[in-house]
């Protein structure tokens, strides 16, 4: 049995560490509700031995007494499940809010977790934890006590029946031993086999234009019938293997009953007379003794159940712990809101992505363009300045290095405009004022200095439009003159601007370069990496990246 | 119930015999579990007995004890045979469905199948199939196999012990299990629907958060857009948390119908034991049936908990399977060549038009480019004449078929044979590497691509969709930027290859680059054809 390496067991028992009480709580109401079966089956068995010995029943109040039991068992099992959803609850709310502060201060490297990858990691997988809480955990408490619990109890009403289930006692670990190994490689197995299948359909699903007008639909069907064939047929091999170790135990519990049932029924007969610790079994311990049987392995076959669940948790597991490896580094400074810091920047011996860049010294209101072939380290050199991009080497502000405690306040003074514009899924007020006041005037001027009114003017709620990915749409130039616009609005001291006329019409471009250029005479430090003629020939300093 | 229900009729349709071998194996473990526990109760009773009555040595022990054996046995097959058959026809299901999905949507119209490239849509999607993937291993074979068993009980212990019995057992398991299922069924619907609009709003939330985190960190934004992001965790959790409550409240219902039916047996059976109008074994016969039975109807716990869930997802996918005709090809019987006379056309039907009056010919031979910046309608129209969207006014007649690499082509995983082929599977192998080259694409055939066409650069993978429409030899071409992410000089050889290749073609390009606009005989400025008309 292939052991899974100690960090994933460590990361699940350390995540459910500050439910521990609520856990264990509900892992003990559950076993409670397991337990109470005991003289649930007790009272069942002494009602049946009367009515076969002739003795007199209170028949009402045995029957009242199996139902009370029995609902009192569903009422522990209720509020045992009732804890332990709300721990993990707690558990899923804490992971949720650790892995999102770290995803969304993470520096824009490429080797970040895609958005869409870390969108599932924080709402679709972590949700597995939820089973594994509420399933797994309780049942291996029942697993501890039950069997031990019913073991002795039977030894103590016959030796020979306590014998019977000791037998079974040895082989429980190899019992643990088989399922692990079967449940393991069914679950996982049919877990890859689903995340295959997706894979391909949506492989498929992403290309059905392409499809469409290639005329080759019915050929992709075929395909995709024919590859889902193969792979199930493939799964269905190791699942035979799987279900085959399962049979075992199966056999092992069927005739671990079958024998109590026949050597409680000799015994009874006369036919044997022993294990019984010298005097006679009664009847309704006979009885009591074959409902023991099969609750003796119940535990064991529930948690054959939950192995389930166990395994999807540990790949939550694995996965957050990957995700927390991810090398790459946090951004300086929280990302709240700060005090305007402005000064001249001074780089010393910085080495950004892998590069060497050049040494400078940028003063306020100089307008500097960065020049250099792809890259080479222009944009990491705008997101390092915007102290976005931690990485080796001096980057100091007025001679003051840039750090945790002063990135908030100098990220207040400036605007970065990307090279591609993202629009968060708010309204576009919202969006171009950062959620701060903003006049109308502000805003209006805003957007004329980046031509941008007419786009506004053309949306259908105006201002008030949401740009997000299920907002309406503007084309990629219009996307770039309001992030121009929003830059405009926060009157900064500094604009990073990355490619700002990449991929632009002429006029798009012009109009960009125009708008840049009007808040640097403003007063305006401006940092332009650039490849276009026109922005590097408007602007007095030109800095080589790269050489 | 009724998205669920045309699901169900599928998987049945598609997968009969699976699902009846799995039905079957199912129903066989359930009445031989039964069967074991009663024989084994009655056994143990008239054993005593007769050991009482002093008559254990002529008490047939053998029978008895050799069903118990048998059945124990049977079980053990029974439930191999039965994991075997459920798996195997689940995974009949499962393929069967997402292969129904595939062809509902390759008949859908172009702006269902180009709002579907978006990775939410598609993780909507697969977590939609993955829910109704337990519609039949977890709810309908349970719930049949309970069925079933409570039929055969109803005949058992209606010949063996008493038709009051009988009635109670199987009727009180079985109505209690349904109607634990039709309250749960329906009180969890609302909260689940919830509960995933509510996951759903947290995933758009997380991924827009993310995507604009430089922004706001910019903007020093970012602790409060997280504590926004975290305000929909709340109440995603909450949603979360009223689901899981009715589930509990259903599996303890459960339980607590399964006691009562115990209890109730007990109080029957032992009452006509003790009228002495059944025998004591008979009495234990019925007990032991009953508590069979309630064992069975907890198995049906886990298709509860899911109920609400897949309810919501079968009310999202079953549309999507509806029977729809697939899109009809453009008619292509026109004269040779491309002629479109006073067309207007928008981006998406409903639309305003980007483009109007449009006249424009392409002989065959002749290469057109469409100038204009962006947003000004030059896909719009290359979309409308490869007949994706229909035009909103004027004619488009066409003489010959359609090749159109798009702006954003996909491809699919697989070798570039496979890539190649699905678009011409009868081509030669030579005609394979001579469309690569003609795209000067330097890679083997059977260099194999991942999802999406990944181990490919923008500029190869370009190329390679750009193959994959030569090689079909289409009469008219359509190319919306072809050379995009291409250097100048492989730009102006792909082009030139591209009239090699094809030297009859009429071509049509959404022009961006000057190489394009060069390789051209004519030029169509779509901003002064609006200001002129």
């Amino acid at each position: 049995m292939a052991r899974e390496p100690a960090p994933i067991p460590a990361e699940l028992v350390r995540m459910a560490a500050s439910q521990q009480r609520a856990l264990r709580l509900s892992a003990s109401l559950s076993t409670l509700a397991e337990a109470l079966w005991l003289p649930q089956a007790a009272l069942l068995a002494w009602a049946l031995a009367g009515l076969a010995t002739g003795r007199v029943v209170a028949l009402s109040w045995c029957a009242g007494g199996v139902a009370a039991i029995g609902i009192l068992r569903a009422v522990s099992g209720l509020w045992a499940a009732g804890r332990a959803e709300a721990a993990a609850d707690a558990v899923i709310a804490d992971t949720r809010s650790a892995l999102l502060c770290r995803a969304d201060r993470r520096a824009p490297e490429a080797a970040a977790p895609s958005s869409a990858a870390t969108a599932a990691l924080l709402v679709d997988k972590i949700e597995m934890l939820r089973p594994y809480l509420l399933r797994w955990h309780p049942v291996r408490a029942r697993v501890a006590v039950m069997p031990l619990l019913i073991l002795s109890v039977s030894t103590g009403l016959s030796w020979a029946a306590g014998l019977i289930l000791a037998i079974s006692g040895p082989v429980i670990p190899m019992f643990m031993a088989l399922i692990g190994l079967a449940a393991r490689d069914a679950a996982k197995r049919q877990m890859d086999e689903i995340s295959d299948l997706n894979a391909l359909m949506l492989d498929r699903i992403g290309a059905l234009v392409d499809i469409r007008l290639l005329g080759a639909r019915r050929a992709m069907l075929a395909d995709f019938t024919l590859r889902a064939d193969r792979l199930r047929a493939r799964t269905m091999a190791v699942l035979r293997v799987a279900f085959l170790s399962g049979a075992v135990l199966e056999l092992f519990a069927a005739l671990g009953v079958a024998m109590m049932a026949v050597f409680v029924g000799f015994t009874l007969l006369g036919a044997l007379d022993f294990g019984t610790w010298g005097r006679d079994l009664g009847l309704a311990e006979a009885i009591f003794l074959l409902l023991m049987a099969p609750a003796y392995f119940q535990p064991l076959r529930d948690m054959a159940a939950a192995w389930h669940d166990r395994i999807a948790a540990q790949a939550v597991a694995r996965d957050l712990l990957a995700d927390a490896a991810v090398p790459v580094p946090a951004i300086l400074g929280a990302g709240h809101a700060g005090r305007a810091l402005a000064g001249t920047v001074t780089t010393h011996g910085l080495v950004l992505r892998g590069h060497a860049l050049p040494d400078l010294i940028i003063a306020p209101g100089e307008g500097v363009a960065l020049t250099g072939p792809s890259g080479a380290g222009k944009s990491a050199l705008l997101l390092a300045i915007a102290g976005l991009l931690p990485g080796y080497g001096a980057l100091r502000i007025d001679g003051v290095p840039l750090g945790q405690s002063n990135a908030d306040d100098w990220r207040a003074a400036l605007a970065l405009i990307p090279q591609k514009p993202h629009f968060r899924d708010v309204s576009l007020r919202e969006e171009l004022t950062s959620g701060r006041p903003a006049t109308p005037g502000a805003i209006a001027d805003a957007l004329r200095l980046a031509d941008a009114q007419g786009i506004v003017a053309r949306l259908p709620d105006g201002l008030e439009t949401r740009l997000g990915e299920s907002g309406a749409g503007v084309s990629g130039g219009e996307a770039r003159r309001l992030t121009i616009a929003r830059a405009a609005l926060r009157r900064p001291a500094l604009i990073l601007a990355d490619e700002p006329t990449a991929d632009l019409d002429d006029g798009t471009a012009e109009a960009v370069i125009a708008g840049l250029l009007e808040m640097h005479r403003k007063g305006a430090t401006l940092v332009a990496a650039s490849h276009d003629a026109r922005l590097i020939k408007a602007l007095p300093r030109r800095i080589e990246v790269g050489r | 119930m009724t998205p669920l229900l045309t699901i169900a009729t599928l998987f049945w349709r598609d997968q009969r015999r699976a699902i009846l071998r799995g039905f079957a194996l199912s129903a066989a473990v359930a009445l031989s579990g039964i069967m074991l526990l009663a024989l084994s109760g009655w056994f143990i009773l008239a054993a005593g007995m007769a050991g009482l009555a002093g008559l254990g040595t002529v008490f047939d022990v053998f029978r008895p004890s050799a069903g118990i054996r048998f059945l124990a046995i049977a079980r053990t097959g029974s439930r191999y045979g039965e994991r075997l058959a459920t798996h195997d026809a689940t995974l009949k299901v499962l393929a069967g469905l997402r292969v129904r999905l595939l062809d509902g949507l390759s008949r859908a119209d172009f702006t269902l199948q180009s709002r579907l490239r978006g990775g939410q849509a598609l993780n909507r999607l697969t977590a939609d199939v993955d829910a109704l993937d337990g519609l039949a291993i977890r709810l309908v074979f349970p719930l049949l196999a309970l069925l079933i068993a409570a039929l055969a009980v109803l005949t058992g212990l209606w010949l063996l012990v008493a038709p009051s019995v009988a009635l109670w057992v199987a009727g009180a398991t079985f109505s209690g299990a349904v109607a634990v299922l039709a309250w749960a069924g329906k009180a969890a619907f609302g909260p689940s629907s919830e509960a995933e609009a509510r996951r759903q709003a947290l995933r758009s939330a997380t991924v827009d958060h993310l995507r604009g985190r430089d922004w706001l960190a910019v903007a020093g934004r970012l602790t409060a857009a997280r504590e926004t992001v975290l305000s929909q965790d709340r109440r995603a959790r909450a949603a979360a948390l009223a689901q899981a409550r009715i589930e509990h409240r259903a599996t303890a219902a459960l339980q607590a119908a399964g006691a009562m039916t115990l209890a109730g047996t007990l109080w029957l059976a032992g009452r006509l034991a003790m009228q002495a109008q059944i025998t004591a074994p008979q009495a234990a016969l019925a007990v032991f049936a009953a508590l069979a039975m309630g064992e069975l109807a907890l198995a049906l716990q886990r298709g509860i908990a899911e109920l609400g869930r897949m309810r919501g997802a079968a009310a999202r996918i079953a549309p999507l399977l509806e029977p729809r005709s697939a899109p009809a090809a453009p008619d292509v019987s026109g004269p040779a060549g491309l002629a479109l006379t006073c067309l207007a056309v928008a981006a998406a039907p409903g639309l305003p038009p980007v483009v109007t009056g449009l006249d424009l010919s392409v002989a065959p031979g002749e290469t057109v480019a469409l100038k204009g910046v962006s947003g000004r309608g030059k896909t719009s129209l290359l979309n409308a004449v490869a007949g994706l969207v229909p035009p909103v006014q004027g004619e488009i007649r066409r003489g010959g078929t359609i090749g159109y690499l798009t702006q954003r082509p996909a491809l699919v995983a697989g070798s570039l044979r496979d890539t190649l082929r699905m678009a011409a599977p009868a081509a030669s192998e030579t005609d394979l590497r001579a469309v690569l080259d003609c795209c000067r694409l330097d890679l083997p055939l059977d260099h194999v691509l991942g999802e999406g066409g990944a181990g490919l650069s923008g500029g190869q993978a370009r190329r390679l969709a750009l193959a994959r429409v030569l090689i079909q030899r289409p009469g008219i071409l359509l190319l919306d930027e072809p050379t995009e992410g291409l250097d100048a000089r492989t730009a102006a050889r792909v082009l030139h290859g591209i009239r090699d290749w094809l030297p009859d073609a009429a071509i049509l390009i959404a022009a961006h680059r000057l190489a394009e606009i060069r390789f051209a005989g004519r030029t169509l400025d779509l901003d002064l054809q609006d200001s002129a008309a």
